[in-house]
């Protein structure tokens, strides 16, 4: 989840901001496996190109309001191959009853460690949601620090926002809004639900976020699929 | 019917209930008024957990066996809005009539 960079999800230190907006709720019994890309253009503000990190994570709830996911993480890039380059703990806390009250809540806790560095990320984020007939409204608010010998110490924070329409199970257009460290990117997303029988489901999301500011790539695409069991 | 309908306050959601029983709802059809939040408890008496579950409500929530969970829907236009149980999808299905 939310690890940032500057603030939005789930992210390396000083890594890419734009990564998944999460939604403040726990399915108690089932299992997840999930996978997620994000692929960017030329960083203005860490010089890599094409920098790619991929999140392979497995989800299981430990109490009716509580899920656990454990990732490893691997980037590449245009000058780097393919290799695992961190380890991350997330906890998310459902806090209230979807449409109990006029906002859903929920919190999201992550702890994330850069392989072989002494350079630890720490990261809490408020998680809000808002249905509004057939739309819904989710922001991520999220406060990071960053620590160790090998990465500067410094306070970060983010927002993520996303507004879907639930046109089909299979097809939800959304927007979303990335703000964090030297990240400004709004752009089209989408994803759906595939029912696959027997308590299984496949659910998927991709995005095209578009850098508004002088220090956001260009453009990021991230990618998402997630086999629930 | 184990449908109870009722107003627990002037201010609070109208609350229902739903029983799920040898895998099926019931009541299989529940009438709630529009443009209103409601209290739903459902409570399932089978051993075996089961999951309410409907994308026209935007609702997924599991009930363990012999436990009860509070759903809230709405405030919903007028039309229906189908329900089922994702554990006993054959069986356990209903649908929520908004008037």
């Amino acid at each position: 989840m939310l690890a940032l960079n500057g603030f939005a999800c789930g992210v390396l230190a000083d890594g890419l901001a734009i990564d998944k907006v999460y939604h403040p709720y726990v399915d108690p019994l089932a299992w997840e496996l999930e996978w997620r890309v994000t692929h960017a253009d030329y960083n203005p503000a860490s010089d890599i190109d094409r920098e790619e990190v991929h999140r392979f994570g497995l989800a299981k709830a430990v109490a009716p309001e509580l899920m656990l996911e454990g990732y490893l993480i691997a980037e590449r890039s245009a000058n780097q191959d393919l290799k695992i380059e961190g380890y991350e703990l997330e906890a998310l806390w459902q806090l209230t009853e979807q449409g109990e009250k006029s906002l859903d809540y929920g919190l999201l806790f992550e702890l994330e460690k850069e392989r072989g560095q002494n350079a630890w990320e720490g990261a809490a984020s408020l998680l809000l949601e808002r249905e509004l007939g057939r739309y819904s409204v989710t922001a991520n608010i999220e406060l990071g620090y960053e620590w160790g010998e090998d990465i500067r110490d410094e306070w970060e924070t983010g927002l993520a926002l996303q507004a879907r329409y639930r046109y089909r199970m299979i097809l939800e257009p959304m927007l979303e809004f990335y703000l964090g460290e030297d990240t400004v990117g709004l752009g089209p997303a989408a994803q759906g639900n595939i029912r696959l029988g027997g308590m299984k489901s496949l659910h998927w999301q991709t995005a095209v976020v578009v850098g508004v500011d002088g220090t956001t790539p260009d453009y990021t695409l991230r990618g998402l699929l997630e086999y629930e069991f | 019917m184990a449908f109870v309908a009722g107003v627990a306050s002037a201010q609070a959601a109208p609350e229902y209930t739903l029983v799920i029983r040898d895998h099926l709802f019931d009541p299989a059809e529940l009438v709630i008024p529009s443009d209103t939040r409601v209290k739903l408890v459902v409570h399932n008496q089978d051993a075996t957990p089961e999951e309410f579950e409907s994308y026209e409500l935007n609702r997924e929530k599991v009930i363990l066996g012999g436990r009860k969970a509070t759903i809230y829907i709405g405030p919903l236009s007028p039309g229906t809005y189908p329900f089922f149980g994702e554990f006993n999808p054959r069986t356990a299905q209903g649908k929520v009539i908004v008037e």
